[in-house]
């Protein structure tokens, strides 16, 4: 019984906890989200057109990463459609923009509610049952039909050879997108919004949830959460969000294909999360900074660099499981620790 | 006699998808990985076939070499990688993401995108009745026949099919009683390899060949090892057929552009309805 009482007293904080090292050790979280502004301004401030250009594909990357990190990081669900959203997006906006003439603003909304109802569709199935291998395959196989339809409805999507769309999203409070350097805002946008979501998610009861739905979920059913429910929620809105990407996807490239839906696109974005970090916040965003700024910087062949990308993943997930992000976390905490 | 002919060409097709089902499951089913590289094995098979058929050797050393190439190229992969993630699915399944882009993207390298085709040994076709039948079609089915029972009477009657069976049921109890769990595991890996070697072949055989060829019979493989039941091997065997025949009555009397989609909706309807699959002796647990 003295034991409990001595647990629930923990002793006083010692005085070194308010030195210099232990402010430097809150401080470092938010020092990752100034470099990340500082990395967000590059492009903008500069005139070269590469830069821009190659901030605006790392920026959708790493949008497209974060908000498949809410499924498969905070809820451990293993969802292979996330290419097929961002394309089902693509598509839908620019086919709602073009052929609709809806304004581009309109268009979003649309696309993720109907990326949504696909979800849920999709995912109720599949995540009634423990252990996610049924979502896995379930996913994949939709995946791959949501390319063939894309691929086989002429009429509708221009068929395998894919379709050519120019448009520029209507400016927003004054702020317009037709430019090179106004794209790159809209996919910053893109993955500013996914990054507050994610924060979000996180500090709410809902992230909580999810969390302890990821780590144990028959003991998650007995604390009362509605594990079957927080799943599928999380895989909506984790789809919802690559549909709302896969929207500025159609302007900024102004042209889509089928290709754009395939699993490989789904499995490096997988791949990044495992490199960065899975289930953190910054663990998307430096997985696709190493994956494909550093390669696109070295100018390795397409072909190789996937390669690599194969055998980096393989390496990682048998040696660092925890990824980039989450081995720093580590370290911080145990230094943190080590203060105390 | 339309009907029959449907029926037939059904059966063909999902005898080649109960072919690929059937290494997943034997991977899944008592490893527990889940191998989405498993269409890349495919892939490389067809591609071992359409080198040593180019070769002059013929389909048969060809279905061979493949068969023995894909189990070395399995058991390379289990004593590398796939030892290391036996205790999480989770992991084993990335792993074989990363697999898949480097057994892929090389074979785009090496092999270069354009399709290939090799001579099939049956070509033409002969009249039974009122039936047109491919000859080839029909060697397919057949050797299918005979993989499938093989596969089955060596899981049933050998000493080592008995212990791989007492593994996928309980692999710690397996280990208990004696049973080298490591070994048998490689064995399983390059049985499971094997037969998608062997599948690549009959692929080979009546379609084109191609580097990316590997991610449709893959998404039918799971569908149909959902639909069998995870982890049961006549369940996979049976839902091969009946999503072959279901396949071909669809596009035959419904709509053929649609024909990739039945298995898809047949896999939501098993698991809003029966979730267990046609033979799944595994339970899930619904919380």
């Amino acid at each position: 019984m003295s034991a409990v009482v001595e647990i629930q007293a923990p002793p006083p904080a010692p005085r070194a906890a308010t030195s210099w090292r232990h402010r430097v050790s809150t401080v470092i979280p938010w020092a990752g989200w100034l470099c990340l502004a500082v990395l967000l301004v590059i492009p903008a401030a500069g005139s070269s057109r590469y830069i821009v250009y190659l901030g605006t594909l790392i920026a959708l990357q790493a949008a497209l990463a974060t908000s498949l990190n809410i499924v498969m990081g905070y809820a451990g669900q293993f969802a292979m459609s996330h290419a097929a959203f961002y394309g089902f997006g693509a598509y839908a906006s620019a086919l709602l923009v073009t052929s609709v003439g809806l304004n581009f603003w309109v268009a979003v909304p649309l696309a993720m509610l109907g990326a949504g109802m696909v979800a849920a569709l999709v995912g109720y199935p599949a995540l009634r049952y423990t252990g996610g291998v049924h979502l896995a395959l379930i996913t994949f196989a939709f995946g791959e039909l949501a390319r063939l339809v894309a691929a086989n409805w002429h009429s509708l999507t221009g068929g395998p050879m894919g379709m050519r769309v120019m448009y520029a999203p209507a400016p927003l409070f004054g702020f317009g997108f037709s430019s090179a350097k106004g794209l790159y805002w809209l996919a910053v946008g893109m993955l500013l919004v996914c990054l507050l979501v994610t924060v979000v998610i996180q500090r709410s009861r809902f992230g909580r949830g999810l969390v302890a739905v990821r780590e144990d979920e028959t003991l998650a059913s007995f604390l009362g959460i509605n594990v079957v429910g927080y799943k599928v929620a999380a895989y909506v809105i984790s789809s919802m969000l690559a549909a709302m990407i896969g929207c500025a996807y159609a302007p900024i490239m102004n042209f889509i294909s089928p290709d754009l839906l395939s699993a490989h696109e789904t499995i490096s974005l997988i791949g990044v999360l495992i490199l960065g970090g899975i289930g953190t916040v910054a663990g998307p965003i430096l997985g696709t900074i190493v994956f494909f700024g550093i390669p696109e910087m070295l100018r390795v062949a397409r072909v190789y660099r996937l390669v690599v990308l194969g055998v980096v993943i393989v390496v990682v997930v048998l040696f660092m499981p925890k990824g980039l992000a989450g081995v720093a976390r580590e370290r911080l905490a145990r230094w943190r620790r080590s203060l105390e | 006699m339309d009907l029959i002919q449907t029926l037939l060409d059904g059966l063909m097709v999902g005898g080649l998808y109960a072919t690929v089902a059937i290494g997943i499951t034997l991977v899944f089913g008592i490893m527990g990985i889940l191998n989405f590289a498993h269409g890349q094995m495919l892939m490389l098979g067809a591609y071992t076939a359409f080198f040593v058929v180019t070769a002059g050797l013929g389909f048969w050393p060809a279905l061979l070499i493949a068969m023995i190439a894909m189990g070395a190229l399995g058991l390379l992969l289990e004593r590398i990688v796939f030892r290391f993630t036996l205790t999480d699915h989770m992991q084993g399944l990335t792993a074989s993401l990363g697999l898949i882009m480097v057994i892929e993207n090389l074979a785009a390298a090496a092999f270069t995108p354009d399709h290939r085709t090799f001579e099939p040994p049956l070509p033409g076709s002969f009249q039974l009745g009122p039936l047109t039948l491919s000859s080839q079609r029909m060697l397919v089915l057949a050797l299918v026949v005979v993989l499938v029972v093989a596969c089955y009477l060596f899981l049933q009657k050998t000493r080592i099919g008995k212990a791989i069976r007492a593994m996928g049921q309980n692999r710690t109890g397996a280990a208990l009683v004696g049973i080298q769990t490591s070994q048998v595991t490689a064995v399983v890996f390059v049985l499971g390899s094997a037969m998608a070697g062997a599948a690549g072949v009959l692929y080979g055989s009546l379609f084109a060949i191609t580097p990316y060829m590997a991610a449709a019979p893959l998404m039918k493989g799971f569908i149909l090892t959902v639909l069998g039941g995870l982890g049961s091997v006549p369940g996979a065997v049976l839902a091969g057929f009946l999503l072959g025949v279901a396949e071909s009555l669809g596009s035959r009397y419904l709509s053929a552009s649609f024909r990739d989609g039945y298995g898809f909706i047949l896999m939501i309807i098993a698991l809003l309805y029966f979730p267990r699959g046609l033979f799944g002796a595994r339970g899930k647990v619904r919380v």
